[in-house]
């Protein structure tokens, strides 16, 4: 039966008499007995030990099971992973495109603009337009070793192109590919190209820097490219040597007339690739 | 039994005297599944409710602090046991209403009564289902269920009015008889 108190005795109204009315009901006779020997169970077990938690029909599940921490580990990792990806602007959305319906925010490659490449230099236009600056470039070798840092950091060097244009040192190291060190450190031969002690140091470390310029130096349009003074200008250019690290503006410059060519390479490679030389 | 006592069993049973906490399960057994059938409306699930919390309870007694009354950690404890149930509950599993019921002239209206008002109990929000179940399924006065819940003690009035208002509206038709 119900049990009243003061203020329970003052709840006389029809919904709370029908509340009372509802029965007081016994506990199951086995619950003290099951929630003892759950505890008795659990005095004996380890302290890590997961909490228990009964179930219908009496039958107990363990909580925090593996799964289930595995489940939230996967979870916590995937949302620290999404926010550090947010934190560092991955995917990166270009200005402008932010209301774009639809549109993929995939990861693109920065392309060659319009206003990366700049021919500034007359000399440098003439160089482009050269039948050696053709040669060069129609050369696959010679542009495959041209796209090589090394290579384009020790001929950026006046002293190392100094060295290199003397025809007796470039034939003397590409006759001597391997053993071009001891060749240049024989007396003999220090005395017959009359290189200087500090050229001869800055030539020896650019080639020790570069097995790709020392194997470049027997690519003969390399040669007369290290030859001409105005494979500085190139190599000097940084906006050059992008273009002439890419195919396609390559191409689109050897495709067109040479007197136009520059005016070609502006059209061509903006359609071809973004890239354009402007004058 | 006085909270002193109760706090003595506690520390009996944190010293390593288990079967001390026989007493307490004993003493309030009753109130918290009766608690629990009120809330839940299913006797099975009650008395799952009501085993677990018993055993988190102990599992948990380092942390109970002595100066507040057991059973409205218990209860807190209870409560969040009814909760998780609710919360595996489909909201289009029917609830049984199987509840034992109670004496009476006639004992198959009184049945059907009972049923009614457990249906209309549990159609009511966790808010107001649980200080109308405190209110007339335990010895708690107002002030002691406002200290159960952790709420002031107009609201637990403003929540029972409004409570028994919903009640009355789902129960036109049903009266006790006299």
């Amino acid at each position: 039966m119900n049990t009243f108190n003061e203020d329970r005795r003052n709840d006389n109204d029809e919904v709370s008499m029908m509340l009372n009315d509802l029965p007081q009901v016994d506990p199951p006779a086995s619950l003290a007995p099951t929630v003892m020997s759950t505890i008795a169970e659990h005095a004996k077990a380890p302290v890590t030990q997961p909490q228990v938690t009964f179930t219908r029909r009496g039958s107990r599940m363990a909580k925090g099971t593996t799964a289930k921490r595995v489940l939230w580990s996967v979870a916590a990792a995937a949302a620290v992973a999404l926010v550090a990806l947010r934190v560092a602007g991955y995917p990166p959305v270009e200005e402008g495109t932010e209301a774009t319906i639809g549109a993929a925010q995939r990861y693109q490659a920065p392309q060659i603009a319009a206003a990366d490449v700049k021919v500034e230099d007359q000399q440098f236009q003439s160089f482009l337009q050269s039948d050696l600056f053709r040669q060069l470039v129609n050369d696959k070798a010679a542009r495959e070793a041209l796209k090589d840092e090394s290579l384009q950091k020790a001929l950026s060097d006046l002293n190392v192109r100094n060295a290199l244009s003397n025809e007796v040192i470039r034939t003397a190291i590409s006759n001597n590919a391997v053993l071009w060190a001891k060749y240049l450190a024989n007396n003999d031969v220090i005395n017959q190209v009359r290189l200087d002690a500090k050229n001869l140091a800055v030539l020896q470390a650019a080639l020790t820097a570069s097995p790709a310029l020392v194997a470049a130096i027997s690519n003969v349009n390399i040669a007369d490219a290290i030859a001409n003074s105005n494979l500085a200008l190139v190599l000097a250019n940084s906006e050059a040597m992008v273009a002439v690290r890419n195919d396609a503006v390559l191409n689109a410059m050897f495709n067109a007339s040479s007197n136009a060519r520059i005016d070609a390479v502006n059209n061509a490679s903006s359609n071809a690739s973004g890239n354009v030389i402007n004058k | 039994m006085v909270d002193t006592e109760d706090a003595a069993i506690v520390a009996r049973c944190l010293a390593g005297e288990h079967n001390a906490y026989e007493a307490i399960v004993h003493r309030y057994q009753k109130g918290l599944f009766n608690v629990a059938l009120r809330m839940l409306g299913n006797y099975e699930d009650a008395k799952d409710a009501t085993q677990t919390a018993f055993v988190k309870a102990y599992e948990h007694l380092d942390s109970f602090n002595p100066e507040q009354r057991f059973f409205n950690w218990l209860y807190r404890i209870l409560k969040n046991e009814c909760l998780n149930v609710l919360r595996g509950r489909r909201p289009s599993e029917p609830v049984s209403l199987d509840l034992p019921a109670g004496s009476g002239a006639d004992p198959v209206e009184a049945r059907e009564r009972q049923q009614a008002v457990q249906a209309a109990l549990l159609a009511l929000s966790v808010d107001y289902r649980e200080v109308v179940v405190l209110r007339h399924f335990t010895d708690l006065s107002y002030d002691e269920i406002a200290a159960t819940l952790g709420i002031p003690l107009k609201t637990v009035k403003s929540r029972l009015y409004t409570a028994r208002q919903q009640l009355g509206d789902k129960l036109v038709g049903w009266h006790v008889a006299r």
